[in-house]
């Protein structure tokens, strides 16, 4: 068995330590905002020339789905996505960290990442190539199709008015239109300056939106600290497990699933995870106000789905996102060429790095429960200290991200729209997540109609894109109806209308 | 008396160091390297490469830092017009940024005569690729299919005028295709538009022999030809486009430096000197084949006659399918 001899390889003291330094890393570039695996996995490149390949790519790897397990600290604690794939974690953790409970959130995020990581490589052990050769079936019809059952979405995180829900998600379309057209080449909507070339970049929009309006806010307030309710057991206790286990298997999946198709990443399995756990869920209406399955759930989609990227990557060279791109990178200045072929030529190579994954995981299980205590303190530091600490860091992550000046202006800019925003209770997440998915959306029916010759039929022509369609009809059905339903249960609660009998 | 003269005599070493010892202490601190395209792509491994070996030579550290967006745009206004002609800033030079650009666009936001093209360091011939299982055997009898039936070519490309575009346009003219029938597909990446070529959703697309490779080797797309005078040796299967009996193609990509015009002329003999010395190292050769690239040492003069000849190439057929806005 190849995964034994993997195994024993992988616990020796060098490779135990760079999987150790991998976790470590990973964890510090997945608490501070902006700065990603990607850029982190780009530093380290230089040292592919003095290390040996195979903890070179174990540290790699280690950072890449490390920072899953550190995005969800910040999201959490202070409100603040480091990228759009924790923002669906905000809408719930923040709450629990304002009732104290920020301590067994973090602790069932890491518990969700645990079981979603090791569930996630034992998928790419046993199922690998045979699942890869799914991704080539998805072509820009079949994308077409995800993209807008994911825009479905915008309807169940309609939190307060569907309407107000419906008119951020175009604000955050138009806001993506500007950059290269997909089609053209040409870039648009840049008011003649070059900075505007590359359209607006995401991690400053989220950035701003998110963090920079938390300081701004906070100021306002004089908040004194994020929680000042007296914090409990910083441990989550069995019934958070409880509740949170199915929630983490059904995270899991989504996330493992829709993982496999490159170009989807994180940022979109996320918010279907979150989406369907509300919609399943007997108390949709205790969602955006602290329910630990709203945490639990795309917190083990994001580390699901980054394991996931490995297999498209080392079966057919497909990196599913920018950071896998990087991590290709690095195996090809080895000469290993991803493909069917590294896992005939090098299986000691592919299958220590896969044993490592299984040791990495559990590293990061270990390093991130005690710390859990350690953050969850953190919401009880005076606010005078931290906002100003969540801007510094806020403004270096936004200028990592491009090495650019103007994404600062941009993160900055976000941050006032977002304060504005906030105030008059306009949603930032419908925005978010139609920055993300609107480009997407619109190179697939680009791409379907210069396929096509301009025949509208090529959507409903593929029985993977129409069952997609149709999917989406029904989740838009669904997510209407329950929305009417949370309305009608919260004026029951609030005792404008008599109880419905049970 | 004597203080003074001591004075005067040091400020005469100093201006005297600083007018004619300036070339031999370049560099005196770390140099930017800018990569205008995401981490982890073709021009990136390559400009790792190159950063790597000329750190070493010039003794400071070389900092590849990308700054992608704008297809190429963004990080050729940042080295060519924002930062210093200092040689302290050079570019990841590619024909998108260079001839393609000047081609595609009636006023681009940099011109070639803005920049010295320092040296040309690695050269990746492009290859021809439909999907494993595709009825197409040979290049000649797909060629012979493509002028029949144009209107059934669909091929993937990285927008109208990309390396992957003018490729396939290139073979349409060579063969005497009506390319105004074929459909372009535009793709987000190499990777995107040969994943559509071996899940079949597209027939053809056109992409360097390193990034077709590990496809073609996974057994999703076939090879039909590269555009090369001669074969591959990373694919010694894979016949020429001459050897199919399609003459006359010459689009190439490669990647090199280049360094914002106005540079002091010692700088960027420097510049020059290094990346020659780079050109032949047998281990900057072994690293450049670990990405399945050729090396391929062009210097100033043949390099900057090459990118002027493959603008006016490429403005006539941008020119001529359209494209050019």
């Amino acid at each position: 068995m190849h995964l034994g001899t993997g195994f024993v390889a992988a616990v020796s003291p060098v490779n135990l330590l760079m999987a150790a330094i991998g976790a470590v890393l990973g964890t510090l570039v997945g608490v501070l905002p902006g700065l990603g695996p990607a850029s982190a996995i780009a530093i380290l490149i230089p040292l592919t020339s003095v290390l040996q390949p195979t903890p070179a790519i174990i540290m790699m790897a280690g950072i890449f789905y490390g920072a899953m397990y550190g995005g969800s600290t910040t999201s959490i604690l202070l409100n603040i996505p480091g990228e759009v794939a924790s923002v669906p974690t905000c809408i719930d953790g923040y709450p629990l960290a304002q009732q104290g409970r920020g301590g067994p959130a973090l602790g069932i995020a890491a518990i969700g990442s645990f079981i979603a990581g090791t569930l996630g490589v034992l998928g790419l052990t046993f199922f690998g190539p045979l699942l890869a050769d799914q991704a080539l079936k998805f072509g820009p019809p079949e994308y077409f199709g995800l993209m807008i059952l994911a825009l479905t979405v915008i309807v169940g995180l309609s939190g307060g008015s569907l309407l107000k829900s419906l008119m951020m998600g175009c604000a955050g379309y138009l806001l993506s239109l500007g950059g290269i057209g997909p089609s053209s080449g040409f870039p648009r909507f840049n008011f003649g300056t070059t900075a505007l070339f590359g359209g607006l970049e995401m991690i400053s929009v989220v950035i701003g939106l998110f963090a920079i309006t938390e300081v701004f806010v906070g100021l306002e307030e004089s908040r004194t600290a994020v929680s000042i309710k007296n914090i409990g057991s910083v441990y989550p206790s069995l019934k958070d497990l409880k509740i949170s286990l199915p929630a983490i298997l059904r995270g899991t999946g989504i996330g493992f699933f829709l993982g496999l198709l490159p170009g989807l990443s994180a940022a979109v399995t996320t918010f279907l995870a979150y989406d369907v756990e509300k919609k399943i869920s007997r108390h949709p209406e205790r969602f955006g106000k602290g329910a630990m399955e709203g945490v639990a759930s795309p917190e083990s989609a994001n580390n699901a789905t980054s394991q996931a990227g490995f297999i498209p990557l080392m079966s057919l060279g497909i990196p599913a996102s920018p950071t896998l791109a990087i991590l290709m990178g690095g195996l090809m200045l080895y000469g290993l060429q991803p493909g069917p072929l590294l896992f005939k030529d090098h299986p000691d190579f592919v299958w220590t790095v896969i044993a490592s994954m299984y040791i990495g995981n559990l590293i990061l299980l270990v390093l991130n429960l005690p710390l859990v205590g350690l953050w969850a303190k953190m919401t009880t530091v005076p606010y005078g200290i931290m906002g100003p600490v969540i801007l510094i860091i806020s403004i270096v992550g936004a200028y990592t991200v491009n090495n650019s000046l103007f994404d600062i202006f941009t993160a900055l800019v976000f941050g006032f729209l977002g304060y504005l925003m906030r105030k008059y209770q306009w949603p930032a997440v419908p925005l978010v997540l139609c920055f993300v998915l609107g480009p997407k959306l619109e190179r697939s029916v680009i791409e379907s109609l210069a396929i096509s010759a301009g025949d509208g039929r090529i959507f409903f022509q593929s029985s993977i894109s129409l069952g997609l369609l149709i999917t989406a009809a029904v989740m838009l059905f669904i997510s209407l109806r329950l929305v009417r339903r949370t309305e009608h249960r919260v004026k029951e609660v609030e005792g404008e209308i008599p109880l419905s009998p049970k | 008396m004597k203080m003074k003269s001591k004075w005067i005599a040091a400020l005469l070493i100093f201006a005297a160091t600083a007018a004619t010892g300036y070339a031999q202490e370049f560099p005196t601190r770390n140099i930017e390297y800018i990569v205008p395209t995401l981490a982890g792509g073709g021009t990136d491994l390559c400009s790792r490469a190159i950063a790597e070996f000329a750190s070493k030579k010039l003794g400071q550290a070389i900092l590849a830092v990308n700054k992608p967006g704008g297809g190429t745009a963004v990080g050729l206004v940042y080295a060519m017009k924002q930062a210093k002609a200092d040689g302290y800033t050079v570019f990841a030079e590619t024909p998108t940024a260079s001839s393609m650009m000047v081609a595609g666009m009636v006023t681009p936001p940099v011109v070639l005569e803005d920049r010295v093209f320092a040296g040309r360091m690695i050269v990746d011939p492009m290859a021809y690729a439909v999907k494993a299982d595709a009825p197409w055997k040979t290049f000649k009898e797909f060629s012979a299919w493509a002028k029949a039936n144009p209107d059934k070519l669909t091929w993937a490309s990285l927008g109208p005028s990309s390396l992957s575009a003018f490729a396939i346009q290139d073979w349409l003219a060579a063969i005497g295709a009506d390319e105004s029938k074929t459909r372009m597909v535009p793709s987000a990446g190499a990777v995107d538009s040969l994943t559509k070529v071996a899940g079949g959703h597209v027939v053809l697309a056109s992409h360097s022999v390193a990034e077709c490779m590990t496809l073609h080797q996974a057994g999703k797309v076939r090879i039909l030809a590269i555009q090369s005078d001669k074969r591959s040796k990373y694919m010694p299967g894979v016949p020429t486009a001459v050897e199919e009996g399609v003459k006359g193609l010459s689009v190439k990509y490669w990647t090199g430096v280049s360094i914002r015009k106005g540079t002091p002329e010692p700088v960027l003999k420097k510049w020059e000197k290094v990346l020659a010395e780079i050109g032949d190292d047998p281990e900057f050769k072994k690293k450049v084949e670990n990405i399945h690239m050729e090396v391929g040492f062009l210097n100033n003069e043949k390099f900057q006659k090459l990118v002027s000849d493959e603008a006016k190439f490429y403005t006539e057929l941008a020119k001529r399918i359209g494209i050019r806005k």
